[in-house]
């Protein structure tokens, strides 16, 4: 728990992220993502609660925690004066690596990250998406078992974006646990293994990436093309198994909560109309709109369905 | 053994990326020049007093100031979030920034002395003593200035409430007047100035004379604020630094 005078930032957060994967915390603005962050990183203290990192108490084992985890914040926080391998030595030294070591680490993760050609180059000179790569590098300098992604691709292009994210993909790919925040939920679909989603400092749901999108919306959508126009209010009276509909691109998209029987009531309507079924299928619910389907719960009123 | 290394490596790399640039160098030997000179120039046979306490002054200003102008100006861009997320205690962190600022003070106020003892033939009695006196009062002033940098977060707030300390205690810590010549209520005052001890330590530097009848009254005072100031300053990073 952690609170800011009368607010209760976090409210009995309780999580497990296992070795190995990329786990995506997520929430709204002010949900308590960083605060979660600067706790796990030793940074910050909380109220109430128990925090291991790695196996270490955070308050009791600070330094062992930091010696084992990487952070990449929001914004990229490297010393502008230095040059990019400057700033890597440096952080190399306060992570009690040798010479040689250091050397070949540094080596090592200006080549990965496509900077080698940049090494000397001060940090304050590096264009937005450098900037953000180094500062991905320099929080792998002492090879940490976790790495705690804040907003990783907030503010960069699409090409940036997408290359820091195969970036991610290949740390992950190296053993390292990857703890990604992020408002680009395609995005933490796309890396993540496992998903939380906070809302007001309280955890609202939390699985597996492609189960949290049932969970939320608790039903599946059905998408259906017809060969013309159809009358919506006659196609809900005659299929009580559809929750909800909505159109995009001459495509039906059905929330359901039982896929055969409401296939079968649409496939009779259908038949009954004279209308042909152009293609039929089922989807799952997106992580953005599990998303919006968990906010919208969390906040009275927003939705009128069936 | 392994928190002093990496308090060398932040002050390195606070000497590489703040203290070494000519413009700080400059900035930090320009006013007590030309102050020292004009008194000088005023009257040749008065400068011997003033100088040791102007050479304190140098350590003060110099060091409050840059010591808090690199606080605060990490915390504004995020590289003191970065030093507290390695694995270096904050007593690391603490030692590793005055030695940097301390060793910006040392620099600048010896270039000023040697600039002194070359051109005015100031003399320099207790070598010894005069450097003790430069390190003590640079280290006890850099902490302080980190001791009320690490609360704000703009370079002009630190200022300010540095302002409020330094500009009263440069009159009743024998820089331009004596310490006999204070009024009676101001000299309690001045007994707990470092300013105060470090002028006289400086003083017996270079005359062999001081107010104290030992220099070991002005170490052992300002070995009690450097300790006092060290814990200060740690438990003010551990409050503030991520604020």
């Amino acid at each position: 728990m952690r609170r800011y005078g009368d607010l209760v930032a976090l409210d009995r957060v309780d999580f497990t992220v296992r070795r190995g994967e990329i786990f995506a915390y997520l929430g709204p603005n002010g949900a308590g993502k960083t605060t979660t962050i600067n706790i796990l990183a030793g940074l910050l203290h909380r109220d109430a609660g128990q925090v291991s990192v790695c196996g270490f108490d955070i308050d009791r084992e600070g330094v062992a925690v930091k010696q084992r985890i990487g952070v990449v914040p929001e914004e990229s926080n490297l010393y502008p004066e230095l040059t990019c391998r400057r700033n890597l030595e440096y952080l190399g030294q306060l992570y009690g690596l040798g010479r040689s070591e250091r050397r070949r680490r540094v080596d090592e993760l200006l080549e990965t990250f496509d900077l080698t050609e940049k090494a000397s180059v001060r940090f304050r000179a590096l264009s937005r998406g450098m900037k953000r790569r180094l500062t991905v590098a320099a929080s792998l300098v002492h090879s940490p078992e976790v790495v705690f992604f804040d907003e990783p691709t907030s503010g960069l292009d699409v090409p940036s974006a997408r290359t820091l994210r195969e970036l991610i993909r290949t740390i992950n790919r190296h053993g390292t646990t990857v703890f990604l925040t992020t408002h680009n939920l395609a995005e933490a679909e796309d890396l993540s293994d496992q998903v939380l989603i906070l809302i007001k400092g309280k955890v609202v749901t939390e699985g597996a990436t492609d189960e949290i999108g049932r969970q939320a919306a608790g039903a599946e959508i059905l998408s259906v093309v017809f060969s013309a126009n159809v009358p919506v209010d006659t196609l809900l009276a005659a299929c009580p198994a559809v929750m909800s509909a909505n159109i995009t691109d001459e495509k039906w998209r059905f929330e359901v909560a039982d896929v055969h029987q409401t296939t079968m009531q649409i496939v009779a309507w259908a038949e009954k109309s004279g209308l042909k079924i152009l293609k039929i299928s089922t989807e799952t619910p997106s992580l953005e709109e599990a998303f919006m389907a968990i906010l919208e719960k969390n906040s009275a009123g927003s939705e009128v369905r069936r | 053994m392994i928190q002093i290394a990496r308090a060398l490596f932040i002050s390195r790399k606070d000497v590489e990326s703040y203290y070494s640039k000519p413009p700080l160098v400059t900035w930090g030997l320009l006013f007590p020049a030309v102050l020292m000179l004009a008194i000088y120039v005023k009257n040749p046979s008065t400068y011997l007093t003033v100088a040791p306490g102007i050479i304190g002054m140098t350590l003060l200003f110099g060091n409050t100031s840059m010591a808090a102008i690199v606080i605060t100006w990490e915390k504004r861009s995020g590289t003191l979030q970065r030093l507290l997320l390695a694995p270096v205690s904050h007593q690391t962190i603490v030692l590793g920034k005055v030695v940097s600022a301390a060793a910006y003070g040392v620099a600048t106020s010896t270039v000023l002395t040697l600039g002194l003892v070359v051109l005015l033939k100031m003399p320099m009695v207790h070598l010894p003593v005069f450097i003790v006196g430069l390190l003590a009062g640079a280290a006890t002033f850099a902490l302080l200035g980190m001791i009320i940098a690490v609360r704000v977060r703009e370079v002009f707030e630190a200022m300010t409430l540095l302002n409020f300390f330094r500009f009263p205690i440069l009159f009743i810590s024998g820089v331009f007047m004596p310490l006999d010549a204070l009024p009676a209520w101001a000299r309690p005052i001045a007994m707990v100035s470092p300013l105060t001890h470090t002028v006289e330590l400086l003083r017996f530097g270079v005359t062999g004379q001081s107010w104290f009848p030992t220099p070991w009254i002005p170490i052992l005072v300002l070995a009690t604020m450097l300790t006092v100031s060290w814990l200060l300053a740690g438990t003010a990073f551990r409050r503030h630094a991520n604020r």
